[in-house]
């Protein structure tokens, strides 16, 4: 087969997405009815669950061009999730004050899902920064969606600016590393990096490139778009933001640093700090978990609490990535995961109460266990598994997280990390107080509102539903997450290194 | 090319590129980067990527410039207005600038194989056949995901310019 079939081959998946994209398209040109907007999302659906088994039944290796795109279990793992996580985005997206331009902003989930399943499915330096545009613009379009609202036009700007100049940074950083390594793929840059580890050009663009990735992840000091965002932005559009975009950046960064840069790790140990990025790491997980758990207690917008609380959570989880080796790369993917499930549920709650009541301040959500129990009580696992209480999903993340960077044995073995754990251990304490400031007035104080009519079960309330049974039973079994990604990643190490896909036996 | 003329190219790119800039009136702009632009085809030129230097002129000198100033007349831009300058935050944002660039400076004085001449460049001719064999053999998924983006492009510039329908 020649190389533009095997890529076909490689991206069915993508492929029909952009396909259901264009149906999408077309199908919103027809004249409004009261069912369109359940058509629109039935089509979107069909597309992307059809994609889903297309990428379940792909066969298990890939590797296309150098690099340039990749399969193996773990990638697909990913790539099922990211997927998945776009379409409950859409599900909301139906109950969300969306009211023109519903097809095209379907359309623009899917290009964001794309961009994401690329990202994930990339070893390649070029395409990273080309999937990372693929997740960015639809994203920034998302954000400001609402024309007629201020605060989503402003969230828009800034997203877009912030993005922009960290799209130059990261693409800086790209160019200077591939002129000192002359790689593009990871795999040649794991072979050519070590020669250049102490090369100050090199190291420059391995720091442009952190700054890049950092915006992305919104981790502290890139951090600052993220509030405004998550607050302007329709709550479906920062939902996708909060949760898929966090996955793919965070499952792209641990390749580059883990395939790419073995080599030019360094040590954040405290006994025998080396240059690297270890050290750069370790400092912006540091300070991203302080930052980020402290601003989080003075705000009363409970989108702006969800926002501070994703920077501290970015921080625990490049805590998990400075703790290279071993199961580390699992157990922040076990972490990502979670987070990504939990937070997207918090938003669809936040999402029912903006509809019922006309905004997400803390004061909006007062009695809401009388109106709405159901979501009431999936708000509460929501709180309770980000603040890492057992028996939630949460919990389990945080324990293998800093269990991995505690017995890290790159850092010398020794508790070299030990000062970013205590860090992080104690700023979790804190992080309780905000979490629970949302579930006291979701179930203490009692109601200011005129009563509210019995909420309809929609599909959205059932989709939040369904994340709160799964962060709940995350919890109890977390082997139901962490067997299949240690499965994939067991099984990815052992990849043969082919350019044909190679069928499933 | 010989290192006059790059240091005259790379001034007048650089020069221009800034006039685009500060420039208040929009259609000054537009001319200042057809400028710099033409700057830049020259180098193209000068490292023997022919080309591409044709390309640059062809397609953001001539196509691209058109379509820029067909805009700027359309929608009948006005010169900008005189902002209001926040005299703390240019002085914050200058000082990173000097401190970026002067670390970026001496990192790459101490770049050895910065200081060393480049080995001569050998045209491997015609080079519109090997920039097409690259794209479309090496380069072949990210130039298709190049043509979805641009489809994500034109469906937000509508969405987002479109009025509100009553």
């Amino acid at each position: 087969m020649n190389t533009a079939l095997n890529l076909l081959h490689l991206l069915t998946p993508e492929s029909i997405l952009v396909e259901t994209i264009l149906v999408v398209l077309i199908a919103g040109l027809f004249k409004a009815t009261a069912q369109k907007r359940n058509m629109l999302l039935s089509l979107t659906l069909i597309g992307g669950v059809t994609a889903g088994a297309m990428l379940i039944f792909q066969p298990h290796y890939g590797n296309i061009a150098n690099g340039m795109a990749v399969l193996d279990p773990l990638t697909r793992f990913i790539k099922v999730v990211v997927l998945g996580l776009s379409l409950i985005t859409a599900v909301y997206a139906v109950q969300s004050n969306i009211r023109q331009h519903f097809a095209e902003y379907l359309a623009l989930i899917l290009f964001t899902a794309i961009g994401m399943m690329l990202l994930a499915g990339t070893e390649n330096l070029l395409m990273i920064f080309i999937a990372l545009e693929m997740v960015s613009i639809p994203l920034y379009l998302l954000a400001g969606f609402l024309k007629q609202s201020s605060a989503s036009a402003e969230a828009s700007l800034k997203y877009f600016l912030v993005g922009g100049v960290s799209a130059a940074f990261l693409l800086f950083g790209i160019s200077l590393i591939y002129g000192t390594t002359g790689a593009t793929s990871l795999r040649d840059l794991a072979q050519s990096a070590p020669a250049v580890t102490r090369d100050p050009l090199f190291l420059a663009g391995l720091v442009m490139a952190i700054v890049g990735f950092g915006f992305k992840v919104a981790a502290v000091p890139f951090h600052l778009w993220a509030p405004d965002v998550y607050e302007g932005a329709p709550t479906s559009s920062a939902a996708l933001i909060a949760s898929g975009s966090k996955v793919a950046g965070f499952l792209i960064l641990a390749k580059f640093l883990a395939i790419g840069l073995a080599g030019a790790a360094g040590s954040a140990a405290s006994s025998q700090l080396q240059p690297g990025w270890l050290p750069l790491l370790a400092v912006i997980a540091a300070i991203s978990i302080v930052v980020g758990n402290l601003a989080a207690l003075s705000q009363s917008n409970v989108k702006r609490i969800l926002a501070y609380s994703a920077i501290a959570q970015s921080g625990y989880m490049l805590l998990g990535l400075s703790a290279t080796g071993g199961t580390a790369l699992i157990s922040v993917l076990f972490y990502v995961v979670v987070y990504a499930l939990t937070a997207l549920g918090a938003f669809g709650v936040v999402l029912h109460v903006e509809q019922r009541r006309g905004g997400s301040q803390l004061h909006h959500f007062e009695g809401l266990h009388q109106s709405a129990p159901g979501l009431a009580l999936c708000m509460g696992v929501f709180m309770i598994s980000l603040a890492g209480i057992p028996p939630l999903a949460g919990f389990f993340g945080k324990f293998y997280l800093f269990a991995g960077a505690l017995g890290s044995a790159s850092q010398g073995g020794n508790l070299g990390l030990l000062w970013v754990v205590a860090i992080a251990i104690t700023f979790n304490a804190v992080s309780l107080y905000y979490y629970l400031i949302v579930l006291k007035h979701v179930f203490v104080t009692p109601a200011t509102h005129p009563a509210e009519p019995v909420t309809r079960r929609n599909a959205a309330t059932f989709v939040t539903g369904l994340l709160a049974v799964s962060v709940f039973a995350i919890g109890l079994y977390p082997g139901v997450l962490l067997d299949p990604l240690r499965a994939a990643a067991q099984a990815a190490n052992r990849k043969p290194v082919t350019a044909a896909p190679v069928q499933p036996k | 090319m010989s290192p006059i003329l790059f240091w005259i190219f790379s001034a007048l790119m650089l020069g221009f590129g800034a006039a685009t800039i500060l420039n208040r009136n929009p259609v000054a702009s537009a001319l200042s980067l057809v400028v710099s632009f033409l700057g830049l085809a020259a180098l193209f030129f000068g490292l023997d990527a022919n080309f591409i230097g044709v390309i640059q002129i062809l397609v953001y000198a001539g196509a691209v410039m058109v379509l820029f100033i067909f805009i700027i007349m359309l929608l009948d831009l006005k010169a900008e207005q005189r902002r209001q300058i926040n005299i703390p935050a240019l002085l914050g944002g200058v000082a990173i600038v000097v401190a970026f660039t002067a670390q970026l400076v001496t990192v790459i004085r101490s770049y050895k194989a910065g200081n060393e001449p480049f080995a001569a460049i050998t045209p491997n001719l015609p080079d519109a056949h090997n920039i097409g064999m690259t794209l479309f053999a090496n380069y072949n998924l990210p130039f298709q995901v190049i043509g979805v983006l641009i489809l994500v492009a034109s469906i937000g510039v509508v969405v987002l310019s479109q009025r509100e329908l009553k």
